[in-house]
């Protein structure tokens, strides 16, 4: 504990660029699961829905597909697709990238772990998504269908409107799960918030003050602790706003690793 | 897909012996975690305020932390600071207490999720308080946890596999398919195992929670 607490083995942190470069680092990190979030959802909505489709084949090779996914480590499919994707693609994206973008995503490897990302997140999405959508009444559908919407309309005003709604919740707490997960890119060289951490706490860098490795990953987890517990009140204010507008009860959809089981989709 | 076969038949022991480290972290975390996860459960319901805000700041601190960075400092962070550490130790702690707070959650509501009125119930039935605990409380408690905890499960077959590409490098599935692709330059072949060896287990952990929420199982 006094180790922990000694202000000399805090000095690194208010010496040269040290807090500034791995706050920077940070920032990479939430801008990875931003770009992943967005494009989770996209493919993820598809996949439920393809899911949920009448045609069995569609909806059978898209169930298949998202279990798979959600049950393969995300850190095995990020090494993975490091190690697998075409160079070409890399090339490709280095060679695209726009000058704005920050520089640790000139690596061509971002591109593989943002795919990986999304690949596994997207897949999780679906399942909460769906289980969103059939956690609405019967009725609802039966009751679009006999004011004689087709089923292309009733998804689109009736069920997903309140579908959706419903797994607003559960996408933050997946939103707090891929945060913490954006640290595994630092596995495939990404120069992301843990990468800086290491690099600060290797000696000869900025030489004058020793950074110890405990103390420079504890900053670290103070800062997602930081972010991840404001995201998880505000879905929580959420939910509960929620429940007020719409009166009833609902039943709760979950976040993966918060699942309190998607298990009525089942 | 002959030479997919062959492929495992020759580097049949690297992946047997990753396969049962993987094993092995997951269910001594799970110890790990049920019994950390029961202690905070416990000071989160405990009739001492300042015991509950210490259970709420156990929680909020290890499900909002990244597993990967309580790796970096259980191993790397305490042995530069002068503790001999294990990587087992390092790896089962803190995929543990990583998991223990999601527990911890989940217990608290399988708790909450008895309604008052079975216990005043009880208590007016003239049974004791552990007799009310011990036969009303906890067993219906148990049921509603059956399937969370299930998922948290497959959760940490998941999480495990950020262990072995850490700096432990303790050889589980996920390493030692690096080991093979990297000596052999097959990396489909060997991440094609990989998945099927993740994939098995989390499909084993999937039948055995349908299995004991057949069995147990309420919903609400």
């Amino acid at each position: 504990m006094t180790y922990l607490f000694d202000p000399g083995n805090w000095e690194w942190l208010f010496t040269g660029n040290n807090a500034r470069y791995i706050l920077e680092g940070f920032l990479i990190n939430l801008e990875i699961a931003l770009i992943a979030m967005v494009f989770a959802l996209i493919v993820g909505l598809l996949l439920a829905l393809a899911r949920l489709a009448r045609n069995p084949v569609l909806s059978f090779v898209a169930g298949t597909w998202v279990d798979v996914f959600r049950n393969l480590p995300l850190i095995f499919l990020i090494l993975y697709l490091a190690l697998a994707l075409p160079i070409s693609w890399r090339d490709a994206w280095e060679e695209n990238v726009p000058s704005w973008a920050p520089e640790a995503f000139e690596s061509g490897f971002v591109f593989a772990a943002l795919i990986g990302l999304v690949l596994y997140n997207s897949a999780v999405l679906a399942e909460i998504m769906r289980a969103g959508i059939l956690s609405l009444p019967r009725g609802q559908r039966e009751a679009a269908l006999a004011l004689g919407l087709s089923y292309r309309q009733s998804m689109r005003h009736v069920i997903l409107p309140q579908g959706l709604r419903r797994m607003v919740p559960a996408t933050v707490s997946q939103l707090i799960t891929l945060n913490k997960d954006t640290t595994l890119v630092s596995i495939i060289a990404i120069t992301e918030v843990m990468r800086r951490g290491r690099i600060v706490t290797s000696s000869n860098f900025f030489a004058t003050v020793e950074a110890p490795v405990l103390h420079v990953f504890v900053f670290i987890g103070v800062l997602f602790v930081i972010v991840n517990y404001t995201l998880s009140r505000l879905s929580r204010r959420l939910e509960v706003g929620q429940r007020e507008k719409t009166g009833a009860r609902m039943e709760e959809v979950k976040g993966l690793e918060d699942q309190l089981l998607v298990a009525e989709a089942r | 897909m002959p030479d997919l076969f062959s492929f495992l038949g020759d580097h049949f022991d690297a992946f047997a012996s990753g396969f049962w480290v993987t094993v092995r972290l997951v269910v001594f975390s799970f110890g790990v975690a049920m019994v950390v996860g029961t202690l905070v459960a416990a000071l989160r319901v405990a009739p001492v305020e300042w015991l509950q805000r210490l259970g709420a700041v156990y929680v909020e601190t290890f499900r909002n932390v990244p597993l990967l960075v309580l790796l970096f400092i259980s191993f790397a962070g305490l042995r530069r600071a002068g503790v001999d550490i294990n990587a087992w130790v390092a790896g089962i702690g803190s995929l543990g207490l990583y998991t223990g707070a999601y527990v911890a959650e989940v217990l608290r509501s399988g708790v909450f999720s008895v309604g008052k009125g079975q216990i005043e119930a009880s208590l007016s039935l003239g049974l004791s308080y552990r007799k009310t605990l011990r036969h009303i409380v906890l067993p219906q408690a148990f049921r509603t946890v059956v399937s969370p905890l299930g998922s948290l499960t497959i959760a940490m077959i998941k999480n495990s596999a950020i262990i072995g590409v850490s700096l432990l490098a303790l050889p589980d599935l996920l390493k030692e398919a690096r080991i093979v692709s990297s000596q052999t330059f097959k990396t489909d072949e060997s991440f094609f195992w990989a998945a099927v060896g993740y994939l098995l287990l989390t499909g084993a952990a999937t039948l055995m929670i349908r299995v004991l929420e057949r069995r147990y199982a309420i919903r609400r």
